[in-house]
């Protein structure tokens, strides 16, 4: 995993994800600092493809300690990543569950930002997810059952990682919605050499119940799924 | 004609896969065995739906994930249980059947004492073991796996020693399933391969004697009728992540190759199933009832025409919005009654109502 298999994708800035309109983010994103911060870093992730580098650590050290004196809704740029989501999801929170049908973006909102297994960028970023691939059928009931086909397009037709990357959707809207939702993950037509596959394999319930009790791979998703909240 | 919940019971707080029953020879009880995502294996005492007890939960540390399916020895005077984990092995488990029924005054502490014991741990398969059956008689026992393997064990009249006497590696996909003939030594085991292979011992090994292809998907489970017929094999039912449930018929033997045996596929049962229909099961009355992942419970009938089938009776979200799956026919005091098992870890209790 240590080479990059696409070592140029087109990345998308992460204040491009679409998010719900009229929720507060764009007047966050829109803070000088971290619009600033933000950029810097994909600037410098560009060059150095790791989060784990040292450069790109100190900067972010020092911007943290810079953000300490900001106003307070301007905090570190790790956090202000996840503003738009965060707000999102706040305010799904506060309105009545039993009647507020699970839309689009949400879904998207749960799965973009899900870590890429080989590359330091959101699956969002990578355009892997994308918010008009996302199909719900949800009457916010939760007696009913209620429906969601998402279609992931792999970077590469041959990415052997398509199959784990699949995984770590599903287990991240398997965590994080109620139990109406049958979730169906496909590749989208005509983007992997092995579609029927790997769509197969992914929507095998008993082998990501396996999958699942294997800690090798659970660490893995693990750590794909770190970048979210 | 309706299908109308009896009893419910919360297990565990996991997934409810697989459930097998049994009927007591010495006390009057229904044992019904329950397999769980967490590790346990539960046996529960039915005496009706309003007196049903814990009887055992076995020893959690045997197995260190999955138990998927569970299955009760027939013909034999102990009770008998193999169970298969997603840890790639098979434990049996055995307890002498009580004299002493605990309905009787001052059996309790006795009763409960006896618990069921590890009489042994089979191992061979490389990874997830999905199913287990045993033969009519008791002395064969099949385990299937997503090595793509089924194994066929021999066993002598304690239960103790396994012998693998077949290694069958022809399916090309995970085998999800396997189911014995009740009255015939064949055996049927459903794959991710989308196929159904039918075996059965030829010159002193066992062979593949017929492979039924047409469902469009995984084969989940199937079923044999519950009918002895002279001189052939009772028919077969299947289910699909096509959603359909199909049932197919021994025509005849091609006696010059190999044993090969004619199967057709009769019918395709009136479609209900919206998504992946995870188990079905034959009664003893000709019924055939399935579930899946939609939370749908379908019983169907065979009407006066063979090969002809009606919906008898449907119920929805069986397990509230859970998917369903396994459903399993039992008698409990000469009334049919069903079993389900879903995601929601509920075990659930159906009176079929005329």
């Amino acid at each position: 995993m240590s080479e990059y298999i696409n070592d140029s994708p087109d990345v998308l800035d992460d204040d491009q994800l679409p998010s719900r309109q009229g929720d507060g983010s764009e007047e966050l994103l829109a803070g000088f600092a971290s619009k600033e911060t933000l950029h810097r870093k994909k600037l410098l992730l560009r060059i150095d493809h790791s989060v784990k580098s040292q450069l790109l650590q100190n900067i972010e050290q020092l911007d943290k300690l810079l953000s300490l004196n900001s106003p307070p809704e301007l905090v570190s740029d790790e956090s202000t990543e996840e503003s738009s989501d965060e707000a999102a999801s706040e305010g799904y929170e506060e309105d009545d569950e039993e009647v507020d049908p699970v839309d689009t973006q949400e879904i998207y909102d749960l799965t973009a930002h899900i870590q890429d297994p080989e590359h330091p960028l959101s699956l969002g970023q990578l355009s892997i997810v994308n918010l008009d691939d996302i199909q719900v059928r949800d009457d916010g009931n939760p007696k009913n059952m209620a429906e969601i086909v998402i279609r992931i397009t792999p970077t590469i037709t041959h990415c052997s990682l398509a199959t784990l990357i699949g995984l770590g959707i599903r287990v991240r809207l398997e965590r994080a919605l109620p139990p109406r939702f049958r979730i169906t993950i496909l590749l989208k037509e005509g983007t992997h050499n092995s579609e029927n596959q790997v769509n197969k394999q992914l929507n095998d319930k008993e082998r990501v119940a396996a999958a699942c009790e294997n800690e090798q791979l659970l660490s893995v998703v693990s750590k794909m799924l770190s970048t979210c909240k | 004609m309706s299908i109308q919940l009896a009893k419910s019971l919360k297990l565990q707080n996991a997934k409810t896969w697989s459930v097998d029953y049994k009927k007591a020879h010495l006390i009057d009880c229904n044992l019904l065995a329950v397999a769980s995502a967490d590790h346990k294996i539960k046996v529960l005492d039915i005496r009706d739906v309003d007196n049903i007890r814990l009887n055992d939960v076995l020893d959690e540390t045997v197995h260190k994930k999955t138990i998927r399916s569970v299955a009760w020895r027939p013909n034999c005077s102990s009770w008998t249980l193999a169970a298969a984990s997603f840890d790639s092995t098979i434990s049996i488990w055995n307890k002498e059947e009580p004299v002493v029924d605990y309905n009787d005054s001052d059996a309790d502490d006795v009763y409960n004492q006896d618990e069921m014991e590890l009489l042994a741990i089979i191992e061979g398969h490389e990874n997830e073991v999905k199913g287990v059956s045993w033969s009519h008689d008791g002395m064969l026992l099949a385990t299937c796996s997503r090595d793509k393997s089924v194994w066929i064990w021999e066993t002598d009249e304690m239960g103790e020693e396994y012998e693998c006497i077949s290694v069958l590696q022809e399916h090309s996909q995970d085998v999800k399933h396997v189911a014995w003939n009740p009255f015939v030594n064949v055996l049927a085991s459903s794959s991710y391969d989308d196929t159904i292979r039918l075996w059965k011992e030829f010159d002193d090994d066992w062979e593949c004697v017929a492979i039924l292809s047409g469902h469009k998907g995984t084969v989940w489970c199937s079923d044999f009728e519950i009918k002895e017929v002279e001189g052939g094999i009772s028919r077969l039912c299947s289910s699909s992540d096509d959603g359909t449930v199909r049932v197919w018929k021994y025509i005849d033997d091609n006696d010059d190759e190999y044993g090969q045996q004619e199967w057709i596929c009769q019918t395709i049962l009136p479609k209900v199933h919206e998504r992946t229909v995870y188990c079905v099961s034959w009664s003893e009355n000709g019924l055939i009832a399935s579930t899946g992942a939609d939370g749908k419970l379908v019983i169907y009938k065979e009407t006066d025409e063979e090969g002809t089938w009606e919906i008898l009776a449907k119920h929805d979200l069986c397990h509230t919005v859970y998917e369903v799956n396994v459903v399993k026919w039992i008698n409990l005091n000469g009334t049919d009654m069903l079993v389900t098992g879903g995601d929601d870890g509920y075990i659930n209790l159906w009176s079929v109502n005329t």
